[in-house]
């Protein structure tokens, strides 16, 4: 995971987990105080207008004969104002919007009852506010009787619920305004989480690197400071192994090389006897001879192979010369291959001539190499082709045997590595392709294996043509 | 936010009505009892005579409407009149029948046009009930009390008084 999207990710969920717990917050405060606040405003207003309409009637009544005639009605309906239906037995006086928003259940309570009610109704999204009540009669000594008026009104709560919505809207801005300040927080809570854990992906990746000296100061006593501690020990501990096993392999090299350089001299005065034995054996009784051939054949084999663990060595070591010089691939390949007599058993194409700065032995060792092998485990026609780009010279070297199976592909590179195991004893030492893949990385190039379709084995041999090129053109 | 630990993802579900109930405004609401009916209206003031015991005895007098305190007792102050029975007035009669009435919420002043001996402690009564008659009948409290502002000066004139027949 890249370093942007990684911090981007912790930080982000806690810039909104700070977010949200502020909304939530702020939005019950403000819910509980707007509602409280809607409740009393709601309720102020409606006993205003309550009060003063129940003084409308009561300085209205006395004034009014009774039992009432339409005029007295109409009088009545008149001074409470628009919006107002004034009953008595079956007349009636009524003007305005105010008889379509009286409910049976609102008229039903003013019939039954002797008390002034009232009723909060929608009607097309504007509130109102239904008042009935009945107009009663009182004796001289309180005794409270219906008169038989009923006056409804309708009042308009437009104005209560602007300042509701006034209300509600102030409520969300002061939630709002808490918004840009729980996000500064979490920015900061963010980064005493963030910088440890950075410091820490640093370190991994240093360690990743290669640098197993890296290490992070562990700073408080926190989870991360924990975590810090644990990574430290297991930095030292991968440290620890590293350098043991370094030095094991460093040992195990050593000890080949100190091997094949005891190995040269005794075999070159036996390579010395062998010559000799070679040259008599022609006299020799055929089992004596068999026996001497077979000899100097080991022997050759086991020269062949001190010399290669040599030079194995010596790539380990990495004291294995690279001797550059400007040379023509193509010539070079060609007379490789003629040095060893494959001409008439290998089909070369090349292309023009072809500079490359390479160390021409090393050549000759990867290409003698790959073409054994392509005439001893595949099947002709072998083909070795050579062409170059601007940047690269290639060999390929193709053969139409059965090809390499799937599961050798991955090891052909590996010391000692023999795809049959049966057939043990060829004439190779089992290092060949290693040293061949040495050589090309000592360029700067590479050597890779695969399978052509229809059967067949490839290697790809691609070494950089340096600054050669240029020269070769300019001669 | 799909990784988000699960306390927090019901925040949301939180948030939200909270402010869609602020956002609301005013609700409808059922039929809510709000205060006394109000009241006024009558087919005429109630006013006090004496009958032949002495006792006050409340008549209705018809004139179609509550009115006022003082109307009402610009009618007691002319007197029961020929149909009226055996009751009688115990106010002295005068030509003057104009009264001022100062109404505030625990008591009523009358200014009238009597002195102290114009009237019997009855007809001080007959007063009294005709004018918290007319008070309690318009929507007024029973407990309410009543000054009555002689033209001489006199103690009577600070005695705060009530109905014997009401409250």
């Amino acid at each position: 995971m890249t370093r942007w999207s990684w911090s981007r990710g912790l930080r982000a969920r806690l810039l909104a987990a700070f977010a949200l717990v502020t909304m939530a917050g702020a939005g019950a405060a403000a819910w509980s105080g707007a509602g409280s606040a809607r409740a009393a405003l709601v309720e102020a207003h409606e006993h205003q207008v309550t009060t003063s309409f129940a003084d409308q009637v009561r300085a209205v009544a006395p004034t009014l004969s009774y039992p009432p005639d339409q005029a007295t009605l109409d009088r009545l309906r008149t001074a409470l104002g628009a919006g107002t239906v004034v009953t008595y037995g079956s007349a009636r006086s009524a003007a305005g919007p105010g008889p379509d928003l009286v409910s049976a259940e609102l008229r039903g309570a003013v019939r039954e009852g002797d008390r002034l009610v009232t009723q909060r109704v929608l009607d097309a999204g504007t509130p109102w506010l239904v008042i009935g009540t009945p107009v009663v009669l009182t004796a001289p000594d309180g005794t409270r009787t219906p008169s038989g008026v009923e006056v409804y009104t309708v009042r308009d709560l437009t104005v209560v619920q602007e300042q509701v919505d006034r209300l509600a809207r102030s409520a969300l801005a002061t939630a709002a305004f808490a918004l840009p300040l729980a996000i500064v927080l979490a920015l900061l809570a963010a980064r005493t989480v963030l910088r440890p854990v950075r410091d820490l992906r640093d370190t991994a990746r240093r360690l990743a690197a290669g640098d197993l000296g890296a290490r992070t100061p562990p700073r408080g006593v926190d989870e991360l400071a924990q975590l810090t501690v644990t990574i430290n020990e297991m930095a030292q501990a991968v440290q620890t192994s590293m350098t043991a096993m370094h030095g094991m392999q460093s040992d195990a090299r050593r000890f080949v090389a100190d091997v094949s350089h005891e190995l040269r001299t005794p075999l070159s005065t036996l390579t010395a006897v062998m010559e000799v034995l070679a040259d008599t054996s022609a006299d020799m009784e055929p089992d004596a001879r068999e026996s001497a051939e077979l000899a100097i054949t080991e022997t050759r084999r086991l020269v062949r192979l001190v010399e290669d663990l040599m030079e194995v060595s010596r790539f380990d070591a990495g004291s294995a010369p690279l001797r550059l010089e400007q040379t023509d691939v193509p010539r070079a390949v060609r007379d490789s291959l003629a040095a060893r007599g494959w001409l008439d058993e290998v089909d070369l194409v090349t292309g023009e001539d072809v500079g490359a700065l390479v160390d021409p032995r090393r050549l000759d060792v990867v290409v003698a190499n790959l073409v054994a092998n392509a005439l001893r485990h595949g099947a002709p026609p072998v083909l070795v082709e050579v062409s170059a780009t601007d940047a690269e010279v290639t060999v390929e070297v193709t053969d139409h045997g059965p090809g390499l199976p799937p599961e050798v592909l991955p090891h052909v590179f590996d010391r000692f590595f023999k795809a049959d195991a049966a057939r043990v004893r060829t004439p190779g030492s089992g290092l060949g392709l290693a040293i061949a893949r040495e050589n090309a990385r000592l360029h700067g190039g590479d050597l890779t294996a695969d399978d052509v379709a229809g059967g067949g084995a490839r290697f790809v041999l691609r070494l950089p043509r340096g600054t050669a090129r240029r020269d070769l053109e300019r001669s | 936010m799909s990784r988000m630990p699960s306390p927090l993802r019901a925040l949301p579900a939180l948030v939200l009505p909270a402010v869609l109930a602020v956002g609301c405004g005013v609700q409808p609401s059922g039929v809510v009892d709000a205060a006394d009916a109000p009241t006024g209206v009558a087919p005429g003031p109630t006013l006090y005579f004496v009958d032949a015991d002495g006792a006050l005895r409340p008549e209705v007098r018809e004139t179609g409407r509550l009115g006022t305190i003082p109307e009402a007792l610009t009618l007691l102050l002319i007197g029961p009149g020929p149909g009226s029975g055996d009751v009688h007035t115990e106010i002295r009669e005068t030509e003057v029948t104009r009264v001022e009435v100062t109404t505030t919420d625990s008591s009523i002043a009358l200014r009238m046009p009597l002195t102290v001996d114009d009237v019997t402690p009855a007809g001080i009564d007959q007063v009294v009930c005709t004018a918290l008659g007319v008070h309690v009948q318009g929507g007024g409290s029973t407990r309410t009390t009543v000054r009555i502002e002689f033209v001489q000066l006199t103690p009577e004139s600070d005695v705060d008084r009530t109905c014997p027949l009401i409250g």
